[in-house]
């Protein structure tokens, strides 16, 4: 008796187990019944009423019932990758997630998973690759990334590439080249920006200055900034204490922030000094100004509202100033070149996939997918950020824009913004040097000793 | 006996299944978190590799450090310094204020803890454009003063901001500990013949002394530990003029490319233990006072 009461559940669980096995097996083919429009005649009805001519149009469908053959496709198991980036704006995050959908197309048996991360993006990533959660493809800033290649938590990408025949050679030097640490290829940059001189035409008129050229040096910027500073009472120039904008000027110097492999600082050689003489005396002669003197924070928003001709900034102004100051009438070319020549920085962001990825070919199809020349051409066109491919450089969105053509074309002499693995220390440092000129009156050559010391003191920590 | 006994354990299990939710959550947020950050504190560690025990290495890099010597502690004692006698008396005369029985009291008492309530974040940014060169406060003034910008005025705009979010919650406290004093006491000293000074001076402040101990010990937690205005308003600048040891802590763990989570802990602990002992002496002191 109790024997059977045991084996009637064991007996049914393995009844409905082979029901369900059974109704997953292979498919067979099934005859179906589906009703198919043959014709569709429109006729017309003209009607007379009274004193009106009515005509209606009638449809009339006409069906027939077809038999077909179908065979149901098994779906197959799609692979998931995980993706993470920060969001910038919601237009930008919409345009990944149109690019996401249309790699979803292309690439049917991946499922990409976008996790965005809204706010504290560093310190997020950073503790999921140390509890080992962190997604299988996420953004890396050049900034951040000797940081990730020193620890190995990076899967080196060039195997991969083959696979899918993606070659470093369509990807602009300066940008493919950033983001190969000892040999190895680490990431697919999705786009950059660097630095360009935009100038308010409105106020260049007014002070009848001849507008900047990509020749310009900085005896040009001078002599044109003091002529609108003395023709509209606006300042000329700005020269924020920005270790993103401040650099430039070094390296039209001849001279270098980091050494070669970022275990020294060069802040208190002389060209660096002789560059930091140049940008804080615009200042002090009074034909440049900073930020906090106009009551901002950002020089984009005094160039904005019309309180500087000139700022140097990067394509990100394109939008800001479109949809906050839409009236402000404004070019831009490179930026000026120093007595050694030219020099800008690059800030640009790779695709990344994680050493953890269990699924690295499927990551790395769709970071191909997101970064292909399609892919491309839509970021490009979309005005957000400049692509990475140099396929691109004679498109006519490039051609019909100067704006950001310059900047596009600004990589060809930029040094990416990455200094080294105590890189926010190095900014940091950098920034109090120009402060201290700005607010305490220190000398520029004092005040890079006391930061190229205080470099010197974290990197040997 | 065993009846009793097993009636205890009864107990026993009641009350720990009870407390169970919270004591989990407060085992795994506070003691795991704060046995974990003492650990890391004795090694190196950047997140991505596993810890590496160095011993008290750490310890000694933060002491020696001149951020943490030259800037965090001298701005976070000037910053208690300041913000903590301020708020305490200014809350304990609204307190008083709005102790007695005059005209739109509860509106005045809900207007005073109104900033309590509020995002600190939201405060911070609001603050920002008060201040900001061409804001209102420069334009009521009639001055042209960068306040945050400014290695002299940044820090005591902090602190003019964090007296004018916190006051409202000790106002609360002492209004809490004045409707606490029995009125016999008033009403017996006023038959002796007491005016309202001598009642002040020998019944309130007296009866409200161990509120003050509280308030001022919330005070000085609060205040070694200010961090969020000073990331919203100044980001530790301009020159380290703001610079608190939270915000170094938070620069040591998060702020730099190459996380530092082994001296930023080792900070986080330096500082649990400056505020214990602070507390202590203050404790001792309000307590000879006493006796």
């Amino acid at each position: 008796m109790r024997g059977s009461k045991v084996w009637f559940p064991v007996v049914s669980v393995l009844l409905v187990l082979t029901i369900v096995t059974a109704a997953c097996a292979t498919p067979t083919p099934q005859v179906i019944k589906e009703t198919v429009v043959v014709t569709k005649e429109v006729e017309k009805v003209v009607t007379r009423e009274v004193q009106k001519v009515i005509t209606r149009e009638v449809e009339k469908v006409v069906t027939k019932e077809v038999e077909k053959v179908v065979t149901k496709e098994v779906e197959k198991p799609r692979t998931e990758v995980r993706l993470s980036g920060w969001t910038a704006s919601p237009e930008e995050e919409n345009l990944l997630r149109a690019l996401l959908y249309e790699c979803s197309l292309q690439n049917p048996d991946i499922l990409v998973k976008y996790e965005p991360i809204p706010s504290d993006y560093w310190a997020k990533i950073k503790t999921m690759v140390g509890s080992g959660t962190e997604p299988d493809i996420y953004y890396m800033d050049i900034f951040q990334f000797p940081f990730f290649a020193t620890q190995g938590v990076l899967r080196p990408i060039d195997d991969l590439m083959a696979a899918e025949g993606v070659s470093r050679d369509e990807f602009l030097d300066t940008l493919i080249n950033a983001f190969t640490w000892e040999g190895q290829t680490y990431g697919i940059p999705k786009d950059f920006n660097t630095l360009a001189l935009f100038y308010n035409k409105d106020l260049f008129d007014q002070a009848g200055v001849a507008y900047p050229t990509n020749d310009w040096t900085w005896d040009d910027l001078k002599a044109a900034a003091q002529q609108i500073t003395e023709a509209t009472g606006v300042a000329g120039f700005s020269v924020p204490p920005d270790p993103g904008r401040f650099p430039i000027f070094v390296f039209q110097n001849g001279g270098q922030i980091m050494n070669e492999d970022f275990t020294d600082t060069l802040l208190d050689a002389p060209e660096a000094v002789e560059a930091g003489e140049f940008y804080t005396g615009a200042r002090a002669e009074g034909w440049a100004i900073i930020p906090q003197d106009v009551g901002v924070g950002w020089q984009g928003e005094a160039f904005g509202k019309g309180d500087v001709a000139m700022v140097l900034e990067g394509g990100w102004m394109v939008p800001y100033l479109s949809n906050q100051f839409p009236d402000r009438n404004y070019g831009a070319v490179h930026p000026p070149a120093g007595p050694k020549g030219e020099g800008n920085l690059v800030f640009t962001v790779a695709y990344v996939v994680s050493k953890n990825s269990q699924n690295p070919e499927a990551a790395f199809k769709t970071i191909a997918c997101l970064t292909s020349e399609e892919s491309q051409t839509k970021v490009l066109t979309s005005g957000f950020a400049l692509p990475s491919r140099k396929a691109l450089q004679d498109h006519e969105y490039l051609q019909n824009n100067p704006v950001s053509n310059a900047i596009f074309t600004g990589a060809e002499f930029a040094t990416p913004f990455m200094w080294g693995l105590k890189g926010e220390t190095v900014n940091q440092a950098m920034a109090q040097a120009l402060e201290r000129v700005y607010l305490e009156g220190v000398s520029v050559a004092d005040s890079f000793k006391q930061a190229a010391e205080e470099i010197r003191a974290a990197l040997q920590e | 006996m065993t009846y009793t006994w097993r009636r205890k354990l009864a107990d026993w299990m009641t009350a720990y299944l009870f407390i169970f939710p919270v004591l989990l959550g407060w085992g795994i947020f506070v003691v795991v978190a704060l046995v974990m950050s003492l650990y890391f504190s004795f090694t190196s560690f950047n997140l991505l590799k596993p810890p590496e025990w160095i011993g008290p290495v750490n310890y000694l890099r933060v002491l020696r450090h001149s951020d943490f010597l030259r800037y965090a502690v001298p701005n976070t004692l000037k910053y208690s310094a300041v913000v903590v006698p301020v708020q305490t008396v200014l809350s304990l005369i609204f307190a008083f204020a709005l102790d007695q029985k005059i005209r739109f009291r509860d509106f005045f008492r809900t207007a005073f803890y109104l900033p309590s309530v509020t995002s600190s974040v939201v405060i911070g940014i609001i603050f920002v454009w008060l201040f900001s060169p061409k804001g209102v406060i420069n334009q009521l003034l009639g001055l042209d003063v960068n306040w945050l910008y400014n290695v002299q005025t940044a820090l005591p705009t902090i602190m003019l901001v964090n007296i004018w979010s916190t006051t409202g919650t000790m106002m609360l406290i002492f209004l809490a500990g004045l409707q606490d004093i029995p009125s016999e006491l008033y009403e017996a000293a006023s038959i002796d013949g007491a005016n309202r000074m001598q009642m002040l001076r020998y019944i309130t402040i007296p009866m409200l002394r161990p509120v003050i101990f509280f308030v001022v010990t919330l005070g000085i937690i609060g205040t070694f530990q200010v961090f969020d205005q000073i990331y919203i308003m100044t980001k530790g600048g301009p020159l380290k003029a703001t610079t608190t040891i939270v915000y170094l802590i938070y620069f040591w763990a998060f702020g730099d490319v190459t996380p530092d989570m082994g001296r930023a802990s080792a900070a986080a602990f330096i500082l649990a233990l400056a505020i214990f002992a602070v507390t202590m002496v203050q404790r001792r002191f309000l307590e000879r006072e006493e006796g």
